[in-house]
């Protein structure tokens, strides 16, 4: 294929480009402080009226899908509003949370990021995770799932107004969730 | 290692006069097999609570032993209990955890089983089978024994147990009325994770009230557990660094009450007073009329935590904490979740928010909890560490058992009374004693 040969870009695939590229490389550095365990510059990256929410999963038929995940206002391994958030970054930091002390290696790997919705000031964003974690010197724990973000433009840059995690296990087959997806 | 298997070595496992346990019973599958058999398959065991299945044809999967259980709502609304296996070729009729049906089908041949567990349906019955098969002579096997205590569902699968409300003694039924009192109703969901520990850690540490000042130092910064400034006395603790941990006691570990009841059943930890006095929050529904009636003038002062035995725990959260025994070193954690059905939603939204934030795998105070068990239980596999005694020695043989309104207490500072004994009716499961003597042997005396 020669250079004349390539389809013409419009100027709106550049536009999704650049906005998929803003997306992508506040989840990179969303990442990169996770995997530093730097919590307290991460809770920053959350708006003032975040909710952090992690559902359970069940194991239902296919013609009872719809209840597979718990809703708001049901029981949750995570239902954080931001001061939950930093109260958690506090007791990281505290000197005793035996648990992660010495500190679990993570490993945070972000794909398969598509924006969903965009009403110019919030955009809905659909992302995979894979968390992979080892602890002391032989618990491996591995996460996959997905995130469900609502991501605002604020002054202080995309921050998350909103983030659902959905993992892909019903028993949780790890012996705690002491790391953020 | 050779198996544990005669009465003599399981009755040197548990020494209640030395304050000493023997190690290998965290880690031994031969003791464990024989745990499965002569407790789990036993003992009264709780599968839910009423309100997870409402509608007829409801049904919640609970675990019993090895083995798992439908619960199921009838059509009629009572309940039955049928196992998950099917009378033909052994398959589960159901693969799900919970949900709602009209019958139970085996995906395997198409066997079909009604919500009370009768064989209603098989392909092929009159071509195939013809007399060689009698429909009703395979419904799915129920337990033995099915019965409810203020909407707790339990079961057992033997048929010579004593009535439930007998099993679970003043002191179990006191411990439910905990929930019960405060009349609850479930909220979906129950959370379930798998840790890589021995059952009886996560048991004994329900009434061990001397690690959180330690263990959950960490869960005070949140916020989201209440502190104390009382006193401090490190005595000797320090940090890999030298330095002091500053240690803060709970302002309630001076009064403590541990109540000891028949087949094991316990509750320890801080009495209403003391908390009272430290106002933890949380507490204000013992002070109902009605409650108070139902709790009893001993009963009402009692505000640690009550094991039912072998694996329920309930808190003061309003949740319930059900530990499944896997394997030696493999329990799964299930945590049930109510709200108070006359309190406002505000008030019920608040109570929710402590569910998540304290228990489960996220919690701020069990994923410290997590990390001393699992490694408490590996270091009880070395030739070596399993032949360290494990110590339970915090005022054991200078309790004095106070009886009254049908509850045997032992009223101190913070103390272990709880988990041995717990441990010492364990080896009278383990012994393989016939109902009467089990009763007998776990019937608290004067002195503990």
């Amino acid at each position: 294929m020669t250079v004349q040969d390539a389809p013409a870009v419009s100027s709106d695939v550049v536009a999704e480009m650049v906005r998929l590229y803003l997306v992508e490389k506040f989840y990179r550095d969303e990442a990169a402080l996770l995997d530093a365990h730097n919590y307290p510059d991460w809770v920053e990256l959350f708006t003032e009226d975040t909710r952090y929410f992690m559902p359970l999963r069940r194991t239902m038929t296919r013609r009872e899908l719809d209840k597979e995940f718990t809703k708001p206002g049901e029981m949750a391994f995570f239902d954080d509003t931001k001061d939950h958030l930093r109260a958690r970054a506090r007791k990281f930091d505290s000197g005793t949370a035996w648990a992660e002390d010495p500190p679990s290696r993570t490993r945070h790997l972000i794909s398969n990021v598509r924006v969903l919705d965009d009403d110019a000031v919030e955009m809905t964003v659909e992302s995979y995770f894979h968390l992979y974690r080892t602890r002391l010197k032989s618990v491996e724990d591995s996460w996959i799932g997905r995130r469900l973000d609502l991501l605002r433009r604020t002054e202080a840059g995309l921050q998350i107004a909103k983030r659902t995690v959905y993992l892909d296990q019903t028993l949780l087959l790890s012996g705690n969730l002491s790391n953020f997806m | 290692m050779a198996p544990i298997a005669s009465l003599e070595e399981i009755s040197r496992l548990v020494r209640p006069e030395m304050g000493e346990l023997d190690r290998r019973i965290f880690s031994d599958q031969s003791i464990f097999d024989l745990e499965m058999e002569r407790i789990f398959h036993r003992a009264w065991l709780f599968l839910c609570h009423e309100s997870q299945i409402p509608r007829r044809g409801d049904f919640f999967e609970a675990p019993m032993g090895r083995e798992k259980v439908l619960v199921v709502r009838q059509r009629d609304k009572s309940i039955k209990a049928l196992l998950n296996t099917c009378t033909h070729r052994g398959n589960a009729v159901c693969r799900a955890e919970e949900g709602n049906v009209r019958n139970f089908m085996c995906t395997y041949h198409g066997w079909t089983f009604g919500l009370d567990g009768q064989l209603v349906g098989v392909p092929g019955k009159e071509q195939f089978f013809g007399e060689d098969l009698t429909m009703d002579k395979h419904p799915l096997r129920q337990v033995a024994k099915l019965e409810m205590y203020k909407g707790f569902v339990f079961g057992t699968f033997d048929e010579t147990a004593p009535p439930l409300e007998e099993f679970l003694g003043r002191t179990g039924r006191l411990g439910l009325d905990f929930l019960a009192a405060r009349d609850v109703e479930s909220v979906p969901g129950i959370q379930k994770y798998v840790i890589n520990c021995n059952w009886k850690f996560t048991v004994d540490n329900v009434f061990d009230w001397y690690h959180p000042q330690i263990t959950h130092m960490s869960a005070l910064s949140t916020g989201m557990i209440p502190g104390s400034n009382l006193t401090e006395d490190n005595n000797g603790a320090k940090t890999a660094d030298g330095k002091d941990l500053g240690i803060k006691w709970r302002p309630t570990d001076l009064d403590n009450i541990a109540v000891l009841g028949e087949y094991g059943h316990a509750i320890a930890g801080e009495s209403r007073n003391a908390a009272a006095v430290a106002m933890y929050p949380g507490n204000e529904w013992r002070d109902r009329p009605e409650v108070i009636e139902t709790l009893g003038p001993i009963g009402r002062n009692v505000a640690g935590h009550p094991n039912i035995f072998p694996t329920t725990w309930v808190t003061n959260g309003a949740q319930l904490c059900l530990r499944v025994p896997r394997s030696p070193n493999k329990t799964e954690i299930w945590w049930f979740s109510f709200r108070e059905k006359n309190k406002t939603p505000e008030e019920n939204a608040a109570l929710l928010t402590r569910q998540i934030h304290v228990f489960g795998p996220a919690g701020v105070l069990e994923q410290e909890d997590g990390e001393n068990w699992v490694q408490s239980t590996m270091q009880t596999r070395g030739e070596v560490s399993r032949e360290v005694p494990q110590l339970l020695k915090m005022g054991i043989g200078r309790g004095k058992i106070i009886k009254e309104d049908g509850l045997a207490r032992i009223e101190a500072s913070t103390n272990e009374y709880a988990q041995m004994w717990t441990y010492v009716a364990w080896r009278e499961w383990m012994l393989g004693r016939d109902w009467d003597e089990l009763k007998a042997n776990t019937t608290p005396r004067d002195q503990f």
